[in-house]
Formats: structure tokens, C-alpha cells, sequence
């Protein structure tokens, strides 16, 4: 593991894909700073990390695409799967590589911090909130981005897919302030979610049988629970989707707070989508 | 050491390798031939745990690769069809990196790379960037990879594809002096190339085996002398009524001349019946220049082109047997 995110290191100061990310990272840093803290005479430093989310969406594609479908391509993943380290060795070291790069670069946005520090009123408490709730973010982002790269055939691809993905969690919390509440529309997408259910176990077991138990069970579910409490499923869609906003809950760090339930939510977004990739990864050698 | 019983690898309806089982001994090298898509490549990514198989079973001295991964693979050094090289490493890094990843202890890290560097004769380019070097240079860095990690198996997926023939005949002798330390498996679709380094040779088509055998003996069992072709100095007729008094001859070819003023023929007798001796006689009695006189088939390479076209398919699989 340790071999791999070393190397992996490397490799992006090797490539141009490091000085890239770190450039192009600081760059609008800088600028947000400068003008947002600087020339504003502002010393609420968590606006500013607050600003600098939208960087995400570009940073984290550059940052994890080659990460595995480099490996596939150039099929050195010959070389690591037929070595005597696992798959989680692999998957680990690759995304703690890109953690290294991501911290080392936010390390550079700390001197802001500092100069905030010396010549205003630097909240420091909640600065340090704000940091630990960036980087849970970004490591969700970067898991996310792992995963993709696990199954996309090229980097521009996987950079590609991983900018949409991003994109769809931030248009999520618009999505879900317009998503209908009412009970027709709500019982539809739980009948939804048992059907992808169904799809996904098809998809692997192959047996139309264990499906269609998936199905009738999902259908019997929501029945049953309607009879018990008709307006069980209202505000469902919303719910459900909040399950997966993961700026909304960036929001509590800005203020400060650090609430042990959304640290839980990062760390299990990124183990979750770290496990995942293990499998697909593992999956393609019995395809 | 190396025990693989009764293959199997599917991809969705294509049988990759199909139902392959054999043995490889310690010390052997043994070379897969067959033509491309025949299943090697597939054979040996199953063999280093790369892919798993549909069905079937690998053990490496009664240990089973999908039950104790990582202990098998410490046993394996594998060179794949294309090097797995990071070409923005140095030769250097790069080699750390693999003992690294095969769990060379630090100590001796320092002494593997001193070993394998000069064993496959990279020394020279030890602090430049795979990525600038030629095929042949890379094609040696993919070997000295898979004897960072000290295994006692070499498997060797086409370690000449795509090298000019002066780097083909060295790597051949690099080989060569592994096969005196190693149990190697390799595979090639060029035949003189297995014949000339392995002293075993699996012939691998449409994922199975058809043939398993010392290249000699497998060109004296598949032996055919029913097919000869002859080159006369005479026309066309003349050379028929030659060979018109023999026994047996079941068909007569005449066959484009490659000299003029001559005549060639391809003479097919009944099976196993070797007409050489009374063409040669029946010439020699007219007075007719006999200038070449060859079994068809002779050579492994047309037995192997023969075998895995599937011409003769059925036969091989009774002559093996």
C-alpha cells in the first residue's frame, strides 16, 4: 500500500498532472482570497473556503482520473495484480496519493489562515472546523473519483464522468428543494427503487427467479406500509436525495460546529465508494 | 509443481480455454505454441491469478492460487505480452518499485537489482526513463521485473513479439540460461522459436491442448509420409509415365515449377504407405534427373500450420493418444 501511494506520488510530479492541479488549485485560491479576505478587509476566514468549493469540480477529474484507468490502459495492472499485494493495497495506495497531493496543496492555502491571523481576528476554532469538514468533503469527492477511474477504459473519460458526477451532487440540493412531496409521486419512485433493486440483483446472479422475488417482496413492502400509515412515503424524493448531498452538510463546518453524524457521513461515503471500487476491480478478473 | 486441472475460461459464449488440464515439473521449460487468440495469453493470465477461470483448478506444489493468492504469487515472476512498465519511471525506480510490491526485504533490495540487472544485461541504461527506451531494452526490463521477486517460476508470454531478429536471438539465449534456474512456461506463435529453446512443447488451439511432447518426438509421431513432392528435369508427361507403374498412388498434382525446364509433382499414396524408395528406383530406371525429392509435412511447422488450422485435427488427437 505504502509502495504504491509513494509511487503514485511521484508520478504526479513526474507528469504534469501535479503541477496542474496544485497551479491551477492556487491560482483561484488566491484569486478568492485576495479579493474576498484581502481587499475586503475581511477576516471570516470560512467564507472563503466556503468559496473555493465550486474548485471541486475541476480539481478532483484532474486529480484522480489517471489513477486506475492509467494502470489499465498501459496494463501495468498486470504487473500489480499478479504481485503478492491486494487489491485493497492498490485501491488504498492510489487514493491516498491523491489525499497526499490534495492535502499538501490545501497545506499552502493555511498561510492565508496565518496571514489572517497576524493582521486580523482570525477565528481560529472555526477555522480548523472548516478545514477537518474540506477535507472529509474532499475525500468523499476523491473516493468518488477513484471509483469511476476503476471502471472507465481512459482518463479522459474518467475525467470526464467524475466532472459529471460532481456536477449532479451539486445540482442535487437544487433538485431537491423542487422534488414533489405528494404521496402518488413518492410511492412511484419507491416503486422505482425496488425495480433498480431487482435490476441490480439481476444483473448479477443472472436469475430472473431471485429478481422477481426482489420485486415482489419491494412491492408487498410498500403496500404493507401503506395500509399501516397511508402518508408514510410523503417528502420521500427529498429524503432520499439528501442521503447523498454532501454539500449541505459542508455547511454545519463553516459555522463551526463539528458534529460527529456528518463526520460519520464523509468517512462512510469514502470507505463505501473505496469498497466498491475493491470489488469492480476484483470483478473484472472473473468478466 | 505447477498442476492445472480442467481449465475453463468463458468469455459470455466464447470458450477462451476449454476444460485444459496439465502438469509442468520442476525445472522444465515447457513452451505454449499456438497460433494468436488460440488461448495462451489467457492460459497464463489465469496461472499468475491476473483473471480468475470460469471453472477449473491451479496448484503450485498442491496450493491452490485462488486459496492462498499472495503465497503463490511470491512463487511467480511473469513478463505479460506487453511489459507492465511505467514509462516515466527511470530503470532504477522502477525496479525498486516492483521489489517493493513483491516483498523484497529491504536489506536485499540493493543486491536483487545488482543481480537481475546484470542477468538480463540492462546495466547501461539503469538511469533512464523507461519510457525512451527501445523495445528490446524494455522487453529486458519486463524480465528483469519478473525475477525481482526471486520466484522459481518464470512465465513468459511472448518475450519476442515485436523485436528484431538480433534482439530475438538474444533474448532466446537469455532465456535459455534461465531455463537452467527456473521452471519456465513460456509462449510464442513462432514455431522454431519453442522448438529451438523448449524441450517441451504444448500446442494450444481454439483453447485446447492437441499436442504435449518433445518437439522430435512430435515431429516423428505426426510423421506423414503419404504426401511427397517431387522435382524432375523433363516435361510434364514424361515425368507422369515415370511414376505411372507405381502401386498405391491415389492422386497425382502437378504443381507450379519453381526452375524452368522442369517439372514438379505432389504424388499422395494411401495413408502410411511411404512411396519414396520405389519413386527414386522408377526414375533412376528411366533415365529421368530426379532433382528433389521431399515429404510434404515434414517440417513442425507445417505439422503445427496442419494442426491448428484444424485440417487434420481428429488424426493428431488419435497419433497423441
Amino acid at each position: 500500500m505504502i509502495a504504491i501511494m509513494i509511487r503514485e506520488f511521484r508520478t504526479y510530479f513526474q507528469t504534469p498532472v501535479g503541477y496542474v492541479f496544485m497551479g491551477l488549485f492556487l491560482l483561484v485560491a488566491g484569486f478568492f482570497f485576495t479579493f474576498g479576505n484581502l481587499l475586503n478587509n475581511s477576516s471570516y476566514f470560512t467564507s472563503f473556503l466556503g468559496n473555493i468549493l465550486f474548485l471541486y469540480l475541476f480539481a478532483v477529474p484532474l486529480l484522480t482520473m489517471r489513477l486506475l484507468s492509467e494502470e489499465r490502459r498501459q496494463r501495468t495492472d498486470q504487473l500489480l495484480l499478479t504481485s503478492p499485494i491486494t487489491v485493497v493495497d492498490i485501491v488504498l495506495g492510489k487514493f491516498l496519493a491523491a489525499m497526499l497531493v490534495f492535502l499538501v496543496t490545501l497545506l499552502v492555502t493555511a498561510l492565508y489562515a496565518v496571514v489572517v491571523g497576524v493582521f486580523g481576528d482570525l477565528a481560529v476554532w472555526q477555522t480548523v472546523g472548516g478545514y477537518i469538514g474540506f477535507i472529509l468533503l474532499g475525500s468523499s469527492f476523491i473516493s468518488l473519483g477513484v471509483l469511476v477511474s476503476a471502471v472507465s477504459e481512459n482518463q479522459v473519460s474518467a475525467a470526464f464522468f467524475t466532472f459529471f458526477a460532481l456536477l449532479f451532487i451539486w445540482f442535487l440540493n437544487l433538485v431537491r428543494t423542487v422534488a414533489p412531496v405528494d404521496p402518488t409521486s413518492s410511492t412511484i419512485f419507491a416503486a422505482a427503487i425496488v425495480l433498480g433493486l431487482a435490476g441490480f440483483f439481476y444483473a448479477n446472479t443472472r436469475s430472473w427467479i431471485a429478481s422477481a422475488v426482489v420485486v415482489l417482496l419491494g412491492a408487498a413492502t410498500i403496500v404493507a406500509l401503506h395500509l399501516v400509515h397511508p402518508r408514510i412515503f410523503d417528502g420521500l424524493i427529498p429524503d432520499v436525495l439528501g442521503w447523498f448531498s454532501l454539500l449541505d452538510r459542508y455547511d454545519g463546518f463553516t459555522l463551526g460546529l463539528l458534529k460527529l453524524q456528518e463526520v460519520v457521513f464523509y468517512l462512510s461515503f469514502t470507505s463505501i465508494f473505496l469498497f466498491v471500487t475493491v470489488r469492480m476491480v476484483e470483478k473484472r478478473r472473473w468478466a | 509443481m505447477i498442476e492445472v486441472r480442467n481449465l475453463t475460461k468463458r468469455y459470455g459464449p466464447h470458450v477462451a480455454v476449454d476444460d485444459v488440464s496439465f502438469q509442468v515439473n520442476k525445472g522444465e521449460v515447457v513452451g505454449f505454441l499456438g497460433p494468436n487468440g488460440a488461448g495462451k495469453s489467457t492460459t497464463m493470465n489465469i496461472l499468475t491469478g491476473y483473471l480468475s477461470a470460469t471453472a477449473g483448478d491451479v496448484y503450485v506444489d498442491g496450493t491452490n492460487i485462488l486459496e492462498e493468492p499472495e503465497a503463490v504469487k511470491r512463487r511467480m515472476g511473469y513478463l505479460p505480452e506487453s511489459p507492465p512498465i511505467y514509462g516515466e519511471m527511470t530503470v532504477r525506480e522502477y525496479l525498486q518499485f516492483v521489489c517493493r510490491i513483491k516483498k523484497v526485504p529491504r536489506n536485499e533490495v540493493k543486491d536483487r537489482i545488482e543481480q537481475g540487472l546484470h542477468r538480463v544485461g540492462i546495466a547501461e541504461v539503469f538511469n533512464r526513463l523507461v519510457g525512451n527506451l527501445s523495445k528490446g531494452y524494455r522487453q529486458r526490463v519486463g524480465l528483469a521485473q519478473a525475477l525481482m521477486g526471486n520466484p522459481d517460476i518464470l512465465i513468459l508470454d511472448e518475450p519476442t513479439a515485436g523485436l528484431d531478429p538480433k534482439q530475438i536471438i538474444e533474448i532466446r539465449d537469455l532465456i535459455r540460461s534461465l531455463g537452467a534456474d527456473y521452471t519456465v512456461i513460456l509462449s510464442s506463435h513462432i514455431l522454431p522459436e519453442v522448438s529451438e529453446i523448449c524441450p517441451r512443447v504444448m500446442i494450444i488451439n481454439d483453447g485446447q491442448i492437441v499436442a504435449d511432447g518433445d518437439p522430435t518426438t512430435l515431429a516423428g509421431e505426426l510423421f506423414d509420409a503419404s504426401q511427397v513432392v517431387i522435382t524432375a528435369v523433363a516435361d510434364e508427361p514424361t515425368t507422369r509415365s515415370a511414376v505411372s507403374g507405381l502401386n498405391g498412388i491415389s492422386r497425382i498434382e502437378v504443381l507450379p515449377a519453381s526452375e524452368s525446364g522442369t517439372t514438379e509433382m505432389l504424388i499422395e499414396s494411401e495413408k502410411n504407405h511411404d512411396l519414396r524408395r520405389e519413386i527414386f528406383e522408377a526414375f533412376s530406371r528411366k533415365s529421368v534427373p530426379l532433382i528433389g525429392l521431399r515429404v510434404k509435412n515434414a517440417t513442425l511447422e507445417e505439422i503445427f500450420l496442419e494442426l491448428t488450422s484444424g485440417v487434420r485435427g481428429a488424426d493428431v488427437t488419435e497419433a497423441d493418444a
